[in-house]
């Protein structure tokens, strides 16, 4: 006869494999749902056949454009988004609420409607379009066209992941390296910069996966010069999904060296 | 060097600090009070790190309100020590000290030279806090302050390092303020005592005083006195003023309180005990008889607690162990208590 401590000893392995089992079954449809479908894509094309059409000079082309674009608008978003995280780290109230809803507006918002907004102001019908397209820097169908929505889009990453990488260093750190005497900046330098740098490096690279990888914005924006996501579109309208493969094959490998990146040398945001 | 505070006060949400006046000199002044009482509100405006609504504190005449923490001149070791982790312990010291030669010396006097090239995270409590003070003192501050630097470690460690810390503090001829909640840790290093109670400043005083003759019920209680009985003066006289608690006189060597009503303070360390009908007791004043209802051992020393014939509440005395053992004390146990007159601290009754 089994006594009350091995009875609710039992139950509570068999609500413990219940609930194992249930999230296992759910999450595991999910994590099938994710795998599947990336997998089937490096399947569907011999890996000869995708090599060969990666030497077409028009994926060069659209592989040399987003990774120019990409790593120009990460370096803005490092720039400008640094100092920005900062402040939001180590603010409060009303006036951190407001500023966070607005970094975070980019993000909520889909990409084409953020090419519309930013149309608005950089188009060529804009005042500031018009300026920029006399002043011989057209910022529609251009590169800097590409540059500007990939920031808009992917920049946002860059601001919320340092944020959180900047909280997580302890403000009593700072106050002691001021009581020693240290300016902010030497402090900033010496202390808080070098103890956020596995987030910052996960917002740096998560930025430009994401500008990388962006094509509504850009679509509004720039469709020329080409994009690889961009690319993809056109190869896929006019020639067929075969002929998006190698692209896509691509973006999908710099999405792997990205989750690579974030869990060797830098701090993984979600964790 | 002198820190004066005047008028200080500081609003933070619900907590009110203030308004706070202290003069500090060369030496440690403990600032002994409850958690929450304001103690590191009071370091935090000392450092820079909060700046007060009003007031003023002055470092030798020069104003420090309004200067960023980097200017003040105002070095703080932090409770949980605030090191670096990126860093070893000779590059949290050498981040303030200006020459490898400091680093040397600050090693060798707080003997952490062996540990030097360690990471904070791999260092011991004890270890932890005297590189903290290392990289403190690396700098020369003009002020130094101390918020709970050894409240983290465990008992032998926390007890040698505050000796350590006494001849440490010797040495050093600037003002030092040590914030506790431990009061023997405050009588151990500090030369005056502060006591701060709702972010208000209850008492200063040199350590006996505060100890003995505490200015209000709370200082007392605080303190570890729980001898306080009400009690009533019935007589002045040149000796001193007589009062009474329950239906027992005891003659005080006071020698005036303006109010009838009074509080009987007397500090537990204060209280003599002797076994019952020792022949020569008859004499001596302020004797009554007690039994022993409880006696706790706190290690250095026994806290006896005594019904009296004045009622309650019972009376507290502490004795060292070798008179403990002496007395061969157990509950039930009758004793004789002698309370010198100069020992009875009498203080208005405020109701």
């Amino acid at each position: 006869m089994a006594t009350q401590s091995e009875s609710s000893l039992s139950e509570t392995r068999i609500a413990g494999f219940g609930w194992l089992s249930v999230t296992l079954l759910f999450g595991g449809v999910l994590l099938v749902y994710y795998i599947v479908p990336v997998g089937s894509l490096f399947l569907s094309v011999p890996p000869t056949e995708v090599l060969g059409r990666m030497n077409s000079p028009i994926i060069v082309d659209a592989a040399k454009t987003s990774v120019l674009s990409a790593s120009i608008s990460t370096l803005i978003a490092t720039i400008f988004g640094l100092p920005l995280a900062y402040w939001l780290a180590r603010a409060d109230g009303a006036a951190q609420t407001a500023v966070l809803g607005i970094v975070v507006l980019p993000l909520v918002l889909p990409p084409v409607v953020g090419g519309i907004v930013l149309l608005t102001v950089f188009g060529s019908g804009s005042p500031l379009g018009e300026a920029a397209i006399a002043a011989g820097f057209p910022l529609t169908r251009s590169l800097a066209g590409v540059i500007l929505a990939q920031t808009f889009v992917a920049s946002p990453f860059l601001v919320v992941t340092a944020k959180v990488a900047f909280e997580r260093v302890d403000q009593t750190l700072e106050y002691a390296s001021r009581s020693l005497g240290k300016s902010r900046w030497h402090t900033a330098r010496r202390v808080t910069i070098p103890l956020a740098v596995p987030g910052i490096v996960a917002g740096v690279t998560l930025t430009f996966a994401r500008a990388i990888g962006e094509f509504g914005a850009t679509m509004m924006l720039a469709y020329y010069p080409r994009t690889m996501p961009v690319q993809i579109w056109v190869s896929f309208i006019e020639l067929g999904l075969e002929n998006a493969y190698p692209v896509a094959i691509l973006l999908v490998g710099i999405a792997g060296v990205t989750l690579l990146v974030i869990n060797i040398i830098a701090s993984n945001p979600w964790e | 060097m002198t820190l004066n505070l005047s008028d200080l006060s500081k609003t933070h949400g619900q907590f009110k600090f203030g308004p706070f006046d202290l003069r500090v000199e060369d030496g440690v002044l403990a600032v002994l009070g409850p958690s929450g009482s304001g103690k590191t509100t009071l370091l935090s405006l000392i450092a820079g790190i909060t700046e007060p609504d009003s007031g003023s504190i002055c470092l030798n005449g020069r104003e420090l309100v309004g200067h960023p923490l980097e200017n003040r001149d105002v070095g703080m070791v932090f409770q949980e020590g605030a090191l670096f982790p990126h860093m070893t312990a000779r590059e949290n010291i050498a981040y303030a000290a200006t020459t490898a030669a400091r680093v040397g010396e600050l090693a060798a006097t707080l003997e952490i030279e062996d540990i030097l090239d360690r990471s904070p995270p791999v260092l011991s409590g004890g270890e932890y806090q005297r590189v903290a003070l290392a990289r403190t003192l690396a700098t020369d501050p003009a002020v130094l302050l101390l918020d709970e630097p050894l409240s983290s470690l465990d008992t032998p460690i926390r007890r040698r390092l505050r000796d350590e810390l006494h001849s440490l503090f010797e040495s050093l001829d600037i003002p030092i303020l040590y914030v506790t909640h431990d009061q023997r840790t405050a009588t151990a290093l500090g030369d005056r005592i502060a006591i701060v109670r709702d972010g208000m400043l209850e008492q200063v005083g040199d350590s006996s005083t505060v100890v003995e003759q505490p200015a209000t019920e709370f200082v007392a209680r605080f303190t570890g006195n729980e001898n306080l009985f009400e009690g009533s003066v019935i007589e002045h006289s040149e000796q001193g003023v007589t009062v009474r608690v329950g239906n027992v006189e005891l003659q005080t060597a006071t020698s005036n309180i303006g109010q009838s009503d009074i509080t009987v303070c007397i500090h537990p360390s204060r209280v003599e005990i002797k076994p019952s009908r020792a022949p020569d007791d008859e004499q001596i004043i302020n004797t009554i008889t007690g039994t022993v209802i409880r006696w706790l051992n706190e290690g250095s020393e026994y806290q006896i607690e005594m019904a009296t014939s004045w009622g309650s509440p019972a009376l507290t005395a502490s004795v060292h162990p070798p008179v403990f053992e002496r007395l061969t004390i157990d509950t039930g146990t009758e004793l004789q208590i002698m309370i010198p007159p100069s020992s009875i601290h009498l203080m208005p009754n405020r109701g």
